[in-house]
């Protein structure tokens, strides 16, 4: 059987120890903790563009769409129409409010690959 | 070339793992699971060039051999044998295969004189008596075709179809 140098089983120790506290914080990032929030509502701003999307699609048909999907994900619903703004930008308002981990949740679902051919950046989340 | 494709998959796996962490840090489940395909290929491709570098090492190993026993082995190898050393022997030494050659046609020739003289001594009276009874069918009667006067003569009187008179008349045409 193969020695193991004291170095290898000092650098297999290391990175055994890197992946389990990487797995343990992954973990905690990614694990529902929902708490009280006292804001009534969260004002959602983000900015959208498309690019190779269907001909009759629009960007703000589009941006809806991508906001009810996520919308589910979390416990709050979206409150009267999506504005849109100057420059791609729309606006919209969640309530109830959305706490830590929904807003984590909710944020990465506008900005993840849901629908092709749009692309959402979520400039700004308030709770009010 | 092979370094360049190593560290290019190389980089798309740490690449791979590095946004997959991230994107499933921000709750970003699409892109993890892209990330994620694109380090299992990654992967894939990397643990199948491992296995064939592998493979082309254990390949190089069992057909590669000791210098020293291929060494070894040259010198015990046994000297093949020169079978053509006779012509490279002085002219004035006696010439085994020139002698064998003019011998042995001496001998042959002698040998075959024999064999043509028993056989023209024993085949040629048994040949001729064989030749004879073949044609005797065939042969002229022993009188001959012609027919003398007295035969003739006598094929007209009577009591010519007797046969003791036949016989009489055949013994009579022979000639003398």
């Amino acid at each position: 059987m193969k020695k193991i140098s004291p170095i290898g089983l000092l650098l297999g120790a290391v990175g055994l120890a890197i992946g389990i506290v990487g797995i343990i914080a992954l973990r905690e990032a990614t694990l529902s903790t929902h708490e009280a929030v006292a804001a009534a509502e969260t004002e959602l701003l983000m900015s959208a563009d498309t690019k190779g999307g269907e001909s009759n699609q629009t960007l703000p048909e589009m941006v809806e769409a991508q906001l009810l999907t996520c919308r589910l994900e979390v416990t709050s619903d979206v409150e009267g129409p999506i504005e849109e703004l100057e420059d791609g930008r729309f606006r919209a308002v969640l309530v109830p409010a959305l706490d830590e981990t929904n807003r984590r949740q909710f944020r990465g679902c506008m900005e993840d690959w849901v629908i092709d051919g749009v692309r959402i950046n979520v400039v700004e989340m308030t709770n009010a | 070339m092979k370094i360049i494709a190593w560290l290019a998959g190389i980089a798309t796996l740490i690449g791979g793992v590095l946004y997959m962490v991230v994107s499933l840090n921000r709750w970003e489940w699409n892109r993890a699971l892209f990330f994620g395909l694109i380090v299992v290929i990654a992967e894939v491709g990397l643990a199948t060039g491992l296995v064939l570098r592998r493979l082309a090492r254990l390949e190089y190993r069992a057909t590669r051999i000791d210098p020293a026993v291929a060494q070894i082995l040259h010198e015990a190898r046994p000297p093949s044998p020169d079978r053509f050393a006779w012509l490279r022997e002085p002219s004035r030494d006696l010439n085994v295969f020139i002698t064998f050659v003019v011998a042995g046609g001496v001998m042959l020739s002698g040998i075959a004189w024999v064999v043509d003289r028993i056989a023209s001594k024993s085949t040629s009276p048994a040949g001729e008596e064989r030749l004879g009874r073949q044609l005797d069918p065939i042969s002229y009667p022993s009188g001959g075709l012609l027919l003398d006067d007295i035969t003739v003569l006598a094929q007209e009187v009577p009591g010519a179809n007797d046969d003791q008179i036949r016989q009489l008349l055949r013994r009579g045409g022979r000639p003398s």
